[in-house]
């Protein structure tokens, strides 16, 4: 982290007659809390701006007749400030406000969820009077089904702010005057945001409350554990609520150099699969060709030998979920007792392009790139990375930076989306596959930050052409992976020739201290570098394989989901550790349960580098970790890697020292596709297997469309709104039309969402060609 | 006295305790004949609104106040097809642990809807744990004249607010003809 | 134990039964254990006012081997389990034991590591007795349930019957750890 040395103008002021110095520009209320005099404050975070719409606030300033709002005010030279603390006044104002907030706020405490731990039941117990003098009727609003308890609002316009401000959606806000002032919403905006469950946790009284919450427990019930989101790189803090060994409900917790106090739908809600439908024995197939129920000892029996009879043809096959001890686990668990170096994390489009570029840039390159970095940067570039869907957490940052006014952000993309709005960012429209130029093109300088997305793995040459960018232009550049465990996967080295740390596996003194770390003779390690997971998966459907170990990974992620499940098919011998039943566990020959996130402790590393540790959330279930079970494994087939919990695993991979010769990663032209491409993503709700059971978040997923820019509509004939066929060889997919301002030349399908299933049914990738056609009109 | 021997002085108080009116409380045989006095604390009952409706709204408050941690409860919805209590929230899961349960009362002060009290009821030994940890449908108060079990909807035009100014008396017959329909009996005649 | 646990089943075995139910309901002996506040309203049982001596047990032994009936009247610390243990072992076969109070069913309000969190954890139990402390009719109250356990105690062939159903049962019973609610 780079520390701020610019010095701070501070101003001195008395506060209930003792002097303090804070920094010009702070508000009064802020320097009371240095003191610890915890002015009452509704309205009021630290996060948006200052409104004073719920007068709560209020303290005495000498030579004002009349109290002030604290949250409002910034401090000045000289001032002298009584709070409740030393002044009658500014005591009876607050009880007299208090007294008038509560007017119309109903006394429904005992079935309200924010009881227990709701501001205005503490600030009214501790700066208010004990009886109301109110006795006329209390407002009383129509309940409607998913909004909110209007009558409970007391018009703190925080959730507004919060939808304004930091958010950019227009989801919510204030309407009428007076006493009959309400949160609403727009009738013809729908309530639209992958963000809204921050308003629920900012709201002070219990007027926005969680449906999924709705009812279910009380804070006194609940464990509170700090955890780190599994959903994506972002690294967002989080706390977990835990009622008697279940998931009650999910909030963001504040980290301000991370996700602040923000956090995305998805990390808050998404969280039943953790508790529905999981595997919680061991299954192996029995003589009879199915699944069958085993105990822990005979099924790590029949997996060990399986593997060791598969010696010499045996390849691993990890997803982008694991933790990055798991992750470390798994590459040396494949180097050390399997012996083979076909290993690779990446479960979705790839290329040798990108391998080279990930050990020689990204693995073991620690803290690159922070927020606090993005929040400084003079210009942010968006290559191949629609941030609202696949980082929530940097558009927020960077839409804060944008409003800042210091910041700006261009985007290097197919079409203008919804979140590029929100970051008034200069839209390059660019057909898919063809980003290499219009990278090329662009003016840099040192106080740039490129981000490059997932996706840019797919278009030839990309990669090469932004690390090229960010050398020639001083300007920094950061991956930004979209699943959390992608970037400790490298670092742990679950790529084909990388071992953990970025050192190389053909680099002779590198093994040898693998070797020597992981206790194994030095000609046990394989000494040429693997294939990658679409050579693992054609050398399986070839019948090259005799056994795969396969952990986490989802087919539908896959570049073709029928040809994975091909290669399954046809290997001999598969071993699956898994937390649900899968298309993939289905076909195994052994299936083992593991822990999920809330159940072990471990290391997530988000997109900067930076370690997001987290401590074992639920006990109950006794569940074991990857790292555990691969143990018990290799035990079995007698190499003794010892317990491999998370503790030993963080310290054995903390022995790997990054290199010191790094070596530059081959350049690679750029290969511009010739025809109608396809640009895709995941959006960030969308139907990913750590999203199911959770009906609530599926509700405020976009709608499935593809987009395409009218002109290259005409030329295929097809009007806004109608059903068109998007097709590959593999397959097609059929969706309605709707007109983008974008790129000819290309159509935006998103990955996996409804019909849309890009990867099942078309089997192809970002920048590959397609073909479109009108297909059953309206 | 001193010349009595000591022997006689000893067993003249045995002797003489012979004409004394036992004050032994003979129960369990007479057992009406010394009730615990109002103000004992047994066993628990979750009270009905008088037309059956259950008055706790699994708000959880007794939960809270509990010290020795035996009271579980877990609110929930009412809908508009089953409806437990007056207003939104209902208790769907209501227990009390007597084997931790100390009687002390302060789950009944503060239940804000009086849903919880307590009776005089004190013969609670049996032999299991799991006997002893009494659920929703134990602890509930049985049916007065007039009552209707729950689940069924409110008194017709009335909200929440009637239930707890008490302007509801007993079960309508619609309530009635309601709940029958519901257990599939026919709806003239008792349920 | 003697000579009825041999005899075949049948309107014989069933006489002794309830001959034998009898007996040892008619002369409970309990073993005081009095460790906290319930053994004041033990003691309480035991006098005048509520007068145990009418089901033939005023007298509470300080000897295990002279009694039947345990009563653990109180929250048993860690330290007190072995010698609970050890008491209840020294005691002679027919025995039962009554938790008394909620501290020794279940470890009461003391939630903690110094208190066994139930005297089941060191004894089989026979009767739970909630209240903090319980008042003397309750106590009276599970002396007699537990009277009516002892009378209908089976012996020999039948109990070895009743064993195997109850082994069945528990086996067939959901176990602890998947229960829902306080169970858990």
């Amino acid at each position: 982290m780079t520390i701020d040395n610019t010095p701070v103008e501070l101003v001195t002021l008395t506060i209930d007659d003792i002097e303090v110095q804070v920094p010009k520009g702070t508000l009064i209320i802020r320097a009371a809390e240095q003191l610890g005099v915890q002015v009452p404050r509704f309205c009021d975070h630290p996060l948006l701006d200052p409104v004073a719409a719920c007068r709560a606030c209020l303290v005495e300033i000498e030579g004002q007749a009349k109290p002030q709002p604290s949250c409002a005010m910034t401090v000045a030279e000289g001032m002298k400030v009584r709070t409740q603390v030393s002044s009658v006044m500014a005591d009876e104002a607050q009880k007299g406000v208090m007294e008038f907030l509560l007017i119309n706020h109903p006394l429904d405490c005992p079935v309200c969820d924010k009881g227990g731990e709701c501001p205005l039941q503490n600030q009214a117990m501790t700066n208010g009077r004990g009886e109301s003098r109110f006795d006329g009727e209390k407002r009383e609003f129509e309940k409607p089904i998913n909004v909110s308890d209007r009558e409970r609002c007391v018009s703190c316009a925080r959730c507004t702010r919060f939808a304004d401000q930091v958010a950019g959606d227009p989801m919510i806000a204030l309407l009428e005057r007076g006493s009959q002032q309400q949160v609403g919403i727009s009738d013809d905006q729908p309530f639209d945001s992958y963000f809204s469950g921050n308003t629920i946790q900012i709201c002070p009284v219990g007027a926005l409350t969680s449906a999924k919450y709705r009812f279910r427990s009380r804070p006194f019930d609940l464990v509170s554990v700090p955890t780190t989101c599994e959903h994506c790189a972002s690294g967002c803090s989080l706390r977990t609520d835990i009622r008697r060994g279940n998931v009650m409900r999910r909030l963001a917790w504040d980290d301000p150099q991370v996700n602040e106090e923000w956090n995305c739908d998805k990390g808050r809600f998404a969280f039943p699969y953790v508790q529905e439908g999981r595997l919680n024995q061991p299954l192996v197939r029995g003589e009879d060709g199915l699944l069958h129920p085993a105990s822990w000892t005979e099924a790590i029996d029949v997996a060990a030998k399986g593997l060791a009879a598969a010696s010499g043809a045996t390849a691993v096959l990890a997803g982008g979920r694991h933790t990055v001890e798991d992750a470390y686990a798994i590459s040396k668990f494949a180097r050390a007792v399997l012996g083979t170096d076909d290993v690779d994390f990446r479960s979705r489009p790839h290329s040798t392009e990108e391998t080279q570029f990930l050990s020689s840039v990204v693995a073991g390159s620690g803290l690159g790139v922070t927020y606090a970095d993005l929040e400084k940067a003079a210009h942010v570039v968006l290559v191949a990375f629609e941030p609202e869907d696949e980082s929530p957490m940097i558009q927020l940052r960077l839409r804060k930076a944008v409003r800042r006014g210091r910041t700006k952000v261009t985007a290097i993309t197919s079409h203008v989306t919804s979140g590029n709005k929100k970051l008034n960012a200069t839209v390059i429209a660019t057909a898919a596959g063809h980003e290499v130029s219009a990278l090329s093109e662009l003016a840099l300088d040192a106080n740039t930050i490129i981000l490059v997305g997932e996706r840019a793995a797919s278009v030839t040459g990309l990669l090469t052409a932004a690390t090229k960018k960010a050398k020639e232009s001083g300007a920094k550049l950061a991956w930004v992976p979209r699943r959390a465990g992608d970037r400790g996967a490298v670092d742990a080295g679950l790529l084909p020739g990388l071992l953990p740390n970025g050192n190389s596996l053909t680099d002779s003194s590198a093994r040898e201290k693998a070797a020597d770390i992981w206790n194994v003779e030095n000609n046990t390690l394989p000494f040429a570098a693997g294939r990658d997971f679409g050579a693992i998966v054609h050398a399986a459907v070839n019948g090259e394989l005799k056994a795969l170990l396969i952990t986490s990974v989802d087919v539908e992620d896959t570049q073709h989901s029928a040809s994975t499940l091909q290669a399954i098919e046809n290997t001999p011998f598969v071993v699956s550790l898994e937390i649900r039943p899968s298309s993939i566990t289905e076909l195994a020959n052994v299936v083992l349960p593991v822990a999920v996130v809330t159940e072990k402790s471990g290391t997530f590393i988000d997109w900067e580098g930076r370690p997001r540790n987290f401590g074992q959330a639920i006990r109950e279930h006794n569940k074991l970790t990857d790292g555990r079970v691969l143990a018990m494994i290799a035990d079995a087939m007698d190499v003794l890697l010892g317990q491999q919990d998370v503790a030993q695993l963080r310290a054995e991979l903390a022995q790997f020292a990054a290199p010191t010769n790094r070596v530059d990663a081959p350049s690679h032209g750029a290969d511009v596709p010739n025809g109608l491409t396809l640009s895709t993503w995941n959006q960030l709700i969308d139907d990913g297997a750590l999203q199911e059971g959770e009906p609530f978040l599926a509700a405020t997923s976009r709608n499935v469309i593809a987009g395409l820019n009218s002109k290259t509509a005409a030329a295929h004939s097809i009007a806004e709104g109608d059903l068109i066929e998007i097709s590959t060889s593999l397959g097609s997919i059929t969706v309605e039309a709707i007109f983008v301002d974008g790129a000819e030349n290309t159509v935006w399908l998103p990955t996996n969402s409804g019909e849309s299933k890009v990867r099942t049914n078309l089997g192809a990738a970002h920048g590959n060609i397609v073909t479109i056609k009108r297909g059953g009109g309206q | 006295m001193s010349r009595v021997p000591q022997i006689v002085r000893g067993f003249w108080v045995t002797f003489s305790t012979m004409f004394k009116k036992p004050n032994t409380e003979n129960y369990p045989e007479q057992k009406d004949k010394y009730p615990p006095k109002p103000r004992f604390h047994g066993r628990h009952q979750l009270n009905r609104h008088p037309d059956g409706l259950e008055k706790c709204i699994g708000c959880e408050l007794c939960a809270w106040a509990c010290p020795a941690d035996a009271i579980l409860v877990e609110g929930a919805d009412n809908t508009e097809e089953e409806r437990f209590s007056p207003g939104e929230r209902y208790g769907r899961v209501y227990q009390i642990n007597y084997l931790r349960c100390i009687f002390c009362g302060l789950c009944i002060e503060v239940c804000p809807t009086r849903a919880l009290t307590m009776t005089n009821e004190f013969e609670l030994a049996d032999q299991t744990r799991e006997s002893l940890i009494f659920e929703k449908q134990d602890l509930l108060g049985p049916l007065m004249p007039n009552m209707v079990a729950a689940p069924h909807s409110m008194v017709e035009g009335t909200s929440e607010r009637d239930y707890y100014q008490g302007k509801i008396s007993r079960a309508t017959d619609a309530q009635i003809a309601e709940v029958a329909a519901r257990a599939g009996i026919n709806a003239n005649g008792q349920v | 134990m003697g000579l009825e646990e041999k005899l075949p089943t049948g309107v014989l075995l069933t006489t002794v039964e309830l001959a034998a139910g009898y007996a040892r309901k008619g002369s409970l002996w309990p073993a005081s254990f009095g460790l906290a506040c319930c053994a004041i309203e033990m003691m309480a049982t035991g006098a005048g006012r509520y007068d145990l001596a009418r089901f033939g047990m005023e007298v509470f032994r300080g000897s295990p081997r002279q009694a039947d009936l345990m009563i653990v009247a109180g929250r048993v610390s860690q330290k007190m389990a072995p010698v609970l243990r050890q008491i209840y072992d020294q005691m002679a076969a027919p025995k039962w034991v009554l938790a008394m109070g909620a501290c020794s069913s279940s470890g009461g309000m003391f939630n903690n590591y110094a208190i066994v969190q139930g005297v089941d954890h060191i004894v089989p139990v026979d009767i739970y007795l909630p209240g903090c402390p319980p008042r003397p009719e309750m106590l009276i109250d599970a002396i007699l349930e537990l009277h009516d356990k002892i009378q209908h105690t089976k012996l020999g062939v039948n109990r070895e019957r009743e064993i195997a159903a109850l082994e069945k049962e528990a086996l067939a019973a959901t176990p602890l750890h998947l229960q829902k609610g306080l169970m858990r």
